[in-house]
């Protein structure tokens, strides 16, 4: 079987796409430095607790929480191309697993691997109906949750409208840290899984089935994806890292209240996921930066979101990715 | 191999296919023709599910195609590519492939995030079908952005990359220059003697075909109007007039 001769196909013409990589275009080689950033990141959130006094350490503690959220509405999202507006009720379902847990004296590892089988099986169960319809529906029945958690939560969760304090995980005491830095750690390490866990879902043959259906799902079909079973285990996934996020938050917060797990989380965590940049691991972090800091969720973060979508489709993510190109004196 | 009977479709009142015949044996490799509108990629489409036939069968290696969910068709051993190539525009060349070879993949959504073996092995067959059609350079290109002659051929292997027993390729020459057409219709011939699987074609180029096929089969308006080998479908007179005293 001879492969064709004199065939030139090794210098196409018509990229659109800026030069970078070590062949032109090719994504995963666009930052230049992959390795060497994330050793000098990973080795800067090991040392972040022990150099932060106690608020900045909270709030990036805070940023870690979303990172996780971020990374998990990321799949349906960036990956999967669907709208998930539930994303912040999946959230408050894991807060208040882990929370009503620690409540009842449950120690807090369990915590962990509860509130994130809860916020999956609830999403395959909301959204295996969902995906069969067609993308709008997803962010229909999403919303819906989204609606009705806060005020399930008010009338039947312990602490009702006033919400629940909890003890937060505490350090033991041969380590010597102090509870906000072993929490710290804690959720670095829960962090950095999930980071690991969804690098390889997506570059696996699911990530490769999900962009596929997503770019045309009838020849997607053909090659024997199974459409609404993709996206639903997605979607259920993505619930759960919403989920586990939850508890990660409750162990940082030790306090849980309806009113924080609002529609408007589920629209900022949208709006971070899309200002950060979908469909890349940097785009959450960047996202999750925004979801913290942002003071007024709601109307800036609307705001955000529409100038992002008009001047950087990409996110930030996308504008520092095609950075480097434009030092290029081939530069687009 | 394929055995379609009587297969009829209709769009609402127009007639696309109409009571079409159409047998190929293991291993052949048929030209399917017809001038524009005579039920070709309709054709296609029944026997890969995207559409429901109002009548007739399709069988693919005496299994009942009909019966099956469109997700079900690869496992049946067909792989086709469309008129205009559907590539996955965010994923790599590789990826394209490797996706066509989803089939051989590991179970589940969450198992195959850590079926690092059974990747790796998907990997080395996708780059190996790559080679063949030259396309390994390529590999971490995002499909986006490449040439339409490129996205053919990725589309060819991506299909290629599934191990069908029945390809059906749709206008492979469609928008190709005639040097690139030529060299296309070369691998499509390599592909062919080497694996032996069965081979339909649908063209309106005709040198490609005729160069290509030893069988013709032609359509014209939904009504089959010449079957058999191309040095004489090529002079049949209804042919010449369908299809080729068009140019």
């Amino acid at each position: 079987m001879s492969a064709v001769t004199g065939h030139p196909t090794g210098h196409p013409t018509g990229h659109r796409r800026p030069a970078v990589g070590e062949l032109a275009g090719d994504r995963r080689r666009s930052w230049p430095y992959p390795r060497t950033t994330l050793g000098v990141a990973a080795a800067a959130a090991v040392l972040v607790p022990f150099v932060l006094p106690p608020y900045p350490l909270y709030q990036v503690t805070l940023v870690l929480v979303y990172v996780v959220a971020l990374l998990g509405l990321d799949l349906v999202a960036g990956h999967g191309g669907q709208v998930s507006l539930g994303h912040g009720a999946f959230f408050g379902i894991g807060a208040y697993a882990a929370a009503i847990l620690l409540w009842l004296g449950v120690p807090y590892p369990v915590t962990l691997p509860v509130a994130g089988l809860v916020a999956y099986g609830l999403g395959h169960a909301f959204g295996r109906p969902a995906v069969r319809l067609s993308g709008v529906y997803l962010a229909v029945v999403t919303f819906a949750v989204a609606v009705a958690v806060p005020p399930l939560i008010r009338r039947f969760a312990p602490g009702g409208a006033m919400g629940l304090p909890v003890r937060t995980p505490g350090a033991p005491s041969f380590t010597g840290l102090a509870d906000d830095q072993w929490v710290y750690l804690l959720v670095l390490a829960v962090a950095a899984a999930a980071f690991a866990v969804m690098r390889s879902v997506v570059r696996s043959r699911a990530g490769r089935s999900l962009a596929a259906l997503r770019a045309d799902p009838g020849a997607a079909e053909l090659l024997g994806i199974r459409p609404a079973a993709t996206r639903a285990h997605a979607f259920a996934g993505s619930a759960m890292y919403a989920g586990l996020a939850g508890c990660l938050f409750t162990w940082t917060t030790g306090f849980v209240a309806p009113e924080s797990f609002t529609v408007n989380l589920s629209i900022t965590l949208l709006a971070g996921i899309v200002i950060g940049g979908l469909g890349t691991v940097s785009g959450a972090v960047v996202g999750a930066v925004v979801v913290t800091f942002l003071p007024a969720p709601g109307l800036v973060s609307g705001l955000a979101l529409i100038l992002v979508l008009a001047v950087a489709p990409g996110g930030v993510t996308g504008l520092a990715r095609r950075a480097p190109a434009l030092f290029r004196k081939d530069g687009p | 191999m394929l055995e379609i009977g009587r297969l009829t479709v209709r769009f609402g009142g127009v007639t696309a296919l109409d009571a079409v015949g159409l047998v190929a044996g293991q291993g052949e490799l048929v030209g399917l023709i017809g001038p524009n509108g005579a039920g070709k990629s309709t054709l296609f489409d029944c026997v890969t599910r995207r559409r429901d036939p109002d009548d007739g069968m399709v069988l693919v290696a005496g299994q009942d195609v009909l019966g099956l969910p469109p997700h079900r068709v690869a496992a049946c051993g067909i792989a086709r590519t469309f008129q205009h190539p559907a590539v996955f525009p965010r994923l790599s060349v590789r990826e394209n492939v490797m996706t066509g070879a989803h089939r051989f993949g590991a179970g589940g959504f969450w198992r195959a995030a850590f079926a690092w073996e059974r990747e790796r092995r998907l990997r080395a067959r996708a780059d190996e079908v790559l080679d063949l059609f030259g396309l390994l350079p390529l590999g971490d290109h995002p499909a986006d952005g490449l040439p339409y002659g490129v996205l053919k051929r990725v589309e060819i292997a991506r299909a290629v990359a599934a191990e069908p027993r029945l390809l059906l390729l749709d206008e492979p020459a469609g928008g190709l220059g005639p040097e690139e057409a030529l060299a296309l219709a070369g691998l499509i011939r390599d592909l062919h003697r080497a694996t032996g699987m069965t081979v339909v074609v649908v063209e309106h180029h005709m040198e490609f075909v005729l160069g290509l096929c030893e069988r013709l089969v032609c359509l014209d308006v939904g009504h089959k109007i010449a079957d058999g080998p191309t040095y004489l479908v090529r002079r049949d007179p209804a042919v010449i007039a369908a299809c080729l005293g068009a140019r």
